[in-house]
């Protein structure tokens, strides 16, 4: 799979290389959306602003604007200067009979400011109006804003000659869309040459430009700049794994979107293949969570030919930070599942802080029957282990001691783990964008939105991770499947080609999720991956230890 | 001979009051045509008709009269521990067949079908376990309450 994006098509923004923009007194946040209002003339324009709402209020007040075009929109003072001496001149006209509609739009957003004593120069809605746009614009009003009908006068509509064009300010939202991105660039630069008072600045800055973007260039903006106040103000975040909230924000994201299923579901097919024909098989799993991965294999297995195996499972997993034994719980749910379905089964679970804690000799495998067949099974966890200096091979190493028959691995496809940070930054960005794309996709299909924000929390945290921590505390270590080939080649592993049925199974499953059509799996030499249009976002893998 | 005209014309008329439900075997040969939704709706019609709609077999009937293989020795069992036919249809194969309908380009193959249901439906089974039965039991509404399969459920127009 082709990456298609290429990054250094990018031009280097050299207007926000060395300084923040200069608005020159102009009001910041107007400005991110085109107009050009001076930050001391703000109560001034308000209160321009003001009279003619409530002048435009009354029963037909907007029919008092003759056909005048008001020009230059984008400076609002003498816009709404222009307007208001144009009202004053005239007299107040016959109303009841021949009306004409100053613009044919149907509403007109103003303000109510009898409710609000603060205005907030800030609130952008309170600013920008129908009245600029010329459309009724229905995205959510607040209270303090009032809706007004165009007089709902039935009588005979005068058709005045559409004039030229009114200047209309619109914002391109696109092009706002790139200086997001460029401003987030050049504030990670900032970051990167150690220039904190300037990534300060701009950090401000992006928030303010993510007001003129929704969707998930929104968010994602939000995440990314969130983490880089972090890491400039030196606040990092503790490891997501350690609050409580974790698993609960893995299994919304377990729901919304389909990569843990394709994980589960890829690596499950290659280990019920590694199982035919065992009598006794055992799953170490590094990252049991909720156990969910298990009960399609157990199911699997029981509809075997021959009879279900008898299956022995054990699940490694965090400290709880309420001391719970989240594992047993699961282990029990496991077993009560097992036990309707038929299937003899055995659980042990092992708290580990790390998984380099972990060895052959604790998992006491080697207390297993004859004929045991072992598969060991890592969702997401490996790349944890490269923060600290030999801690993944020394795991590959008591992996091989498991003497597994397979070896299932699955990761984020991508490299995260860069020594520069800008790089690794702007790979993130990448990354995370494509993601938080394909989500919103998913969104379309499924009532519940909650599902949604808590699998961009869940993505937040890693991106927080990513961006603001170092040393041991940064444990998103992504690395891509070419590297993680090397490191398993190096550490004596073979591959395991997944076969067909898996990516049969991984094409249905994609194809049942509703806005699945961006969805693609894609085989990498006997690796399957799944991406978001042309960019491969995780990949599957199986391993057996070369004899 | 009057009399066995009228013996005939009794007969005409038994036979034009068919009672079905004198008919067990044919009532369900009928049923075994219908699809899951009018299969629902007659279960509706008379505490006769619904104690037979309850049967499960006529469910494993509707889950498998489409596949040209009968399914194999064992996943019977294994439909009952997790739920029954009934379920299964509502909670998978329904939504799966349907979803796989609209987006077919390439036929996966029944076994690889049938795979994905008891997949999917095991992974129901268990998160049910998991939510302690809060989630009820039952199916609402012909889909499954359990939200890793909510993916399957048709969005709401608001």
């Amino acid at each position: 799979m082709k990456r298609g994006r290429d990054r250094k098509k990018e031009p280097k923004p050299k207007d926000l290389h060395h300084s923040v923009p200069d608005s020159g007194g102009m009001d910041e946040l107007l400005e991110a959306l085109g107009y050009k209002v001076k930050s001391t003339d703000m109560a001034d324009v308000a209160h321009k602003l003001e009279q003619l709402e409530m002048v435009m209020g009354e029963d037909g007040g907007v029919l008092q604007l003759s056909d005048t075009v008001h020009y230059n929109p984008s400076d609002l003072s003498s816009w709404y200067q222009s307007m208001l001496s144009e009202l004053n001149n005239t007299t107040a006209s016959d109303l009841s009979d021949s009306t004409h509609f100053a613009n044919n739009s149907s509403s007109t957003m103003m303000i109510d400011f009898s409710n609000n004593t603060q205005i907030d120069p800030y609130d952008l809605r309170a600013i920008a109006g129908g009245a600029i746009y010329g459309v009724a614009d229905d995205s959510g009003l607040e209270n303090g804003v009032k809706r007004m009908k165009g007089s709902g006068s039935e009588s005979v509509v005068d058709v005045q000659p559409p004039e030229s064009p009114r200047p209309v300010v619109l914002v391109d939202s696109q092009e706002a869309g790139i200086r997001l991105v460029h401003t987030l660039m050049a504030c990670a630069e900032a970051v990167q040459q150690n220039d904190m008072k300037l990534a300060d600045a701009l950090v401000k800055h992006i928030g303010i430009l993510v007001a003129s973007q929704t969707g998930a260039m929104a968010k994602v903006a939000t995440y990314f700049a969130g983490a880089l106040a972090q890491r400039i103000y030196k606040v990092y975040p503790k490891d997501g794994r350690e609050t409580s909230c974790w698993e609960i924000l893995q299994m919304h994201f377990y729901e919304t979107a389909p990569y843990l299923k394709f994980a589960h579901f890829t690596a499950n097919q290659a280990i019920l293949e590694a199982f035919a024909g065992a009598k006794r098989v055992h799953v170490i799993d590094f990252s049991l969570n909720q156990g969910m991965q298990w009960p399609a294999l157990m199911q699997a297995l029981a509809l075997r030919e021959g009879g279900p195996p008898a299956f022995r499972l054990t699940g490694i997993g965090p400290p709880q930070p309420d001391n719970t034994d989240a594992l047993q719980q699961v282990g029990w749910k496991l077993a009560q599942l097992a036990d309707t379905i038929g299937v003899e089964f055995e659980f042990r679970g092992f708290v580990a802080n790390s998984l380099a804690d972990i060895d052959a000799e604790i998992l006491s495998v080697d207390t297993r029957e004859p004929g045991e067949v072992v598969a060991v099974n890592s969702i997401f966890e490996l790349h944890r282990l490269l923060g600290r200096p030999g801690g993944v091979e020394k795991v590959l190493e008591s992996i091989k001691g498991m003497k597994p028959k397979i070896v299932t691995v699955v990761e984020q496809e991508a490299n995260h783990n860069g020594v520069v940070f800008l790089d690794r930054f702007n790979e993130a960005l990448h990354y995370y964008s494509t993601m938080f794309d394909s989500l919103e996709s998913s969104e379309l299909s499924q009532p519940n939105s909650q599902d949604l924000v808590m699998s961009e929390v869940y993505l937040g945290r890693q991106i927080c991770n990513v961006v603001a921590c170092e040393g041991t505390d940064r444990v998103e270590r992504h690395e891509t499947l070419t590297q993680w080939r090397n490191r398993l080649n190096s550490a004596g592993f073979a591959p395991v080609h997944l076969g067909s049925n898996a990516f049969k199974q991984a094409s249905m499953l994609l194809a049942l999720f509703a806005g699945g059509d961006g969805y693609r799996v894609e085989e990498n030499d006997g690796c399957l991956m799944l991406g978001w249009h042309t960019r491969p976002l995780i990949a599957t893998s199986a391993w057996q230890p070369e004899s | 001979m009057s009399h066995s005209i009228c013996d005939t014309i009794l007969k005409t008329n038994k036979h034009n009051n068919f009672p079905i439900n004198d008919h067990m075997d044919l009532l369900i040969e009928i049923l075994q045509r219908l699809d899951g939704r009018s299969l629902s709706t007659a279960a509706c019609v008379c505490k006769k008709w619904w104690s037979i709609v309850k049967n499960d077999s006529l469910w494993e009937h509707l889950c498998f009269r489409q596949l040209s293989m009968p399914p194999s020795v064992g996943i019977r069992s294994v439909v009952m521990a997790l739920g029954g036919y009934r379920r299964l249809y509502l909670v998978c194969v329904r939504p799966v067949v349907s979803r796989l309908k609209r987006r077919r380009r390439v036929s996966y193959g029944e076994s690889s079908e049938v795979e994905m249901w008891l997949s999917l439906f095991s992974v129901e089974c268990y998160e049910r376990l998991l939510g302690g039965g809060g989630g009820g039991g039952g199916v609402v509404a012909g889909e499954s309450t359990a939200k890793s399969l909510r993916f399957l459920c048709e969005g709401v127009n608001v």
